[in-house]
């Protein structure tokens, strides 16, 4: 019997890797893939440049930065913001 | 599992790394989403059969497989349980497999967590990361095996056993946490490779990589306070720093980095230094390997060399190609890396991180300097000339007390500009505590170094409790919070900026307990049963002096009580002098080690260390030595792992 479980082990650990790492290679040709990246990584641009509004105004709060620098930015921050949000919708549409 | 199938698997790795570069490679050419995603798992097959064969091998060590050389070569039959997994990192083959080990389980986080995201910088990535790999597969599959056989035609019976040194539960913990820090920097250097390739250099793969950077500074710090914590606990000479070669290469790359984690703060919020973040990620990894080859390759003599090898050139070749891939892809995208913008003035937050960086870059290039030194002399002039702590010191203690004056001062400049008005309202407290705390010091009587040193501490303690006072009082006024609640939502809405604060105030709490070695007292002498000595106005007395034999050692156990100059009981030491492998009937494979006993408090250690014993006449050699504030030093590190777990917290968003 331990020749099966020997056999066992070997396709387990050794063959069954092989299998998965090829596997792609066989599939038709993916479409969809960029879309779908670009979407979740237009979205986490859109929460870091939110994240970065919230921090600037915290800036201003505590008076490490002065007005004219607090709207400047924000301003700056929030076209970028817009923009994302422009590309989010395409994408989605 | 046979040792065989931990050789095979290894040698799949190897083949699975060639195929994911080739794969990947392709892709970037012909974009053909089939093979990026044959890349992405051939990826997660070269972990898979890397933690597959470093399973197998802490299979071997536990099962005392005496078979292969490594596992007879580190431990023996005796060795405690813990002590044979640690024996993983304790040889040289067994050591870059674990390096292989971390350095796949990242790769793997990191292919997961980024399945679909970055999908311009992953290719790159993957294939940066699979190339570190191939190197640390190619030097354990060719030229230093852990599944070697024995080389002997005899069945091998017992192993040699670990160093005693080794056998410390700090030792065990101290190398893979600093592993994790240095291999963990492998992907912050991937993306910037990625960045690179791609001539993406807006603040992407800088937003990407802020986590990982400070997940391996966290380890990397962990990692060289545990080394000084066991240095100070074992070795036995009373320091917990000595400027050690191998001590080096773990602060060079942390120095850098410190750097860096300050700099990328920078281009998230200004855009500006990415030339600077780019090379300073370059330096911090290649210096990481440049460390691991200082610790194996044995051309520098050290406490922490337990492993002496030819793989010397193969890693200098390694860290040249590095250096001159890297920064060729810098010089071919400067016009890309350049920013349009330009700092404003002198007296703002910009100014105040980029000198902090220089700061760090001109500590790093001094440490590396005294380092090399004694190699450059000798390959040179044929003379060995060797640098020692004075020169280290000399250089640092100033280098160093800027670099905390620049922590004080930092968090107080704004943003583009600090006008007068805000640098007097900023400034005043802090200056004043630090200027009161220096007369007080001087009327104790502290002179110098420890003057500046001291005073320091309290301006940047100042500062940063301003700082907190200043958010505070913001958020009460805005949202008409009370105090606790308005410093709890200010720290849970701004983690890595107060994180970073209470880390700042650990490197203080280090700062006071580095200070504290200016007053180290020490003293050798030798007792017999009921004799007693005085050192720094205590007095030692020895009570008893025992012997046992323990499962992998023999022991003598002083008794020694502890007086102080009132006569009143302060505590009893315990110091053993060991012999390790006293079974073994080859007296020269016996090996003596002395087992301290430290009693520690806030404001000193009393710190003993059984030198010798002189079994006919009952005499104990013992050395003590009283060291003020070394606890600050730990205390130090405690809050820096607290602040960096509270920059490092993830946040709802």
């Amino acid at each position: 019997m331990d020749y099966i479980r020997d056999y066992s082990l070997v396709f387990i650990f050794f063959v069954l890797p092989i299998i998965f790492v090829i596997q792609p290679l066989f599939l038709k040709k993916i479409n969809d893939f960029e879309n779908q990246m670009d979407l979740s990584s237009l979205k986490r641009k859109k929460r870091l440049l939110y994240r970065q509004i919230k921090e600037l105004e915290m800036e201003f709060d505590i008076g490490n930065i002065n007005q004219k620098d607090l709207e400047t930015s924000r301003k700056e921050l929030k076209v970028e913001v817009s923009e994302v949000i422009t590309k989010i919708n395409a994408n989605k549409i | 599992m046979t040792p065989i199938a931990g050789a095979v698997a290894l040698n799949l790795a190897f083949g699975f790394s060639i195929l994911s570069i080739i794969c990947l490679f392709i892709f970037t050419l012909n974009e053909d989403k089939r093979l990026f995603l044959t890349g992405q798992r051939l990826s997660l097959g070269i972990s898979f059969f890397v933690f597959l064969s470093t399973f197998i091998l802490w299979y071997q060590l536990i099962i005392s497989n005496f078979d292969i050389d490594y596992v007879a070569r580190y431990t023996s039959i005796e060795t405690p349980f813990i002590y044979k997994i640690s024996a993983l990192w304790a040889g040289q083959s067994g050591s870059l497999l674990f390096w292989l080990f971390i350095l796949s389980i990242f790769a793997t986080i990191t292919v997961l967590q980024n399945q679909s995201k970055h999908h311009g910088l992953m290719p790159w990535v993957i294939i940066s990361l699979s190339i570190i790999q191939l190197f640390f597969l190619i030097l354990t599959n060719f030229v230093t095996n852990p599944f070697m056989p024995t080389d002997a035609d005899f069945v091998v019976a017992n192993g040699n056993g670990l160093n005693p040194l080794l056998q410390n539960v700090t030792m065990a913990i101290h190398p893979p946490t600093l592993y994790l820090g240095y291999v963990g920097f492998s992907v912050p250097f991937a993306f910037a490779i990625s960045a690179l390739m791609n001539r993406d250099t807006s603040t992407l793969w800088i937003q990407s990589i802020r986590r990982w950077t400070l997940v391996a500074w966290l380890f990397l710090s962990s990692g060289i306070i545990l080394g000084g914590w066991w240095a100070y606990q074992e070795l036995g000479w009373g320091g917990y720093w000595a400027w050690d070669p191998v001590e080096n290469a773990s602060f060079m790359p942390w120095l850098t980095a410190t750097a860096f984690l300050h700099s990328i703060i920078i281009q998230e919020k200004k855009d500006m230094l990415r030339i600077w973040n780019m090379a300073l990620i370059i330096l911090t990894f290649t210096l990481c390997i440049f460390g691991t080859f200082l610790t194996r390759s044995g051309v520098m003599s050290s406490v922490h060399s337990f492993t002496a090898s030819s793989l010397g050139p193969i890693f200098l070749i390694f860290v040249f190609l590095i250096l001159i891939i890297s920064f060729s892809l810098m010089y071919l995208r400067k016009s890309e890396l350049r920013s349009e913008k330009r700092m404003e003035s002198f007296t703002s937050r910009e100014s105040g991180f980029l000198f902090n960086n220089l700061v760090f870059v001109v500590m790093c290039f001094a440490v590396f300097w005294g380092t090399l030194f004694p190699v450059i002399s000798e390959t040179v002039r044929g003379t060995k000339i060797t640098v020692g702590p004075p020169f280290f010191n000399q250089i640092n203690v100033p280098i160093g007390l800027i670099l905390l004056a620049l922590t004080g001062v930092g968090p107080l400049l704004a943003w583009r500009n600090t006008s007068k008005q805000s640098l007097i309202k900023n400034f005043t407290f802090p200056i004043l505590s630090g200027l009161i705390a220096a007369i007080i010091f001087l009327f104790i009587g502290f002179r110098g170094s420890v003057v500046i040193s001291f005073s320091l501490s309290v301006f940047v303690l100042a500062t940063i409790s301003t700082e907190f006072k200043r958010g505070i009082s913001a958020r009460t006024k805005k949202f008409n919070e009370s105090i606790f609640k308005a410093l709890f939502a200010m720290v849970s809405k701004n983690r890595s900026r107060y994180g970073g604060y209470i880390v700042h105030v650990g490197i203080v709490f280090m700062f006071v307990g580095f200070t504290g070695h200016a007053f180290d007292k020490e003293k050798e002498f030798s007792l017999t049963k009921g004799q007693s000595d005085h050192v720094a106005g205590y007095e030692f007395t020895l009570l008893k002096l025992s012997e046992t034999e323990r499962p992998n050692h023999y022991a003598w156990i002083s008794d020694i009580r502890v007086t102080d100059n009132k006569g009143e009981y302060v505590t009893n030491l315990y110091p053993e002098k060991r012999i390790y492998f006293h079974k073994n009937p080859d007296v020269n494979r016996r090996q003596p080690h002395s087992e301290l006993d430290i009693y520690s408090t806030l404001n000193k250690d009393i710190y003993s260390i059984f030198s010798a014993v002189d079994n006919e006449n009952g005499v104990v050699f013992i050395k003590i030595m009283v060291n003020p504030l070394v606890r600050w030093v730990w205390i130090g590190g405690y809050i820096l792992v607290i602040g960096t777990m509270i920059a490092l917290w993830p946040r709802k968003d």
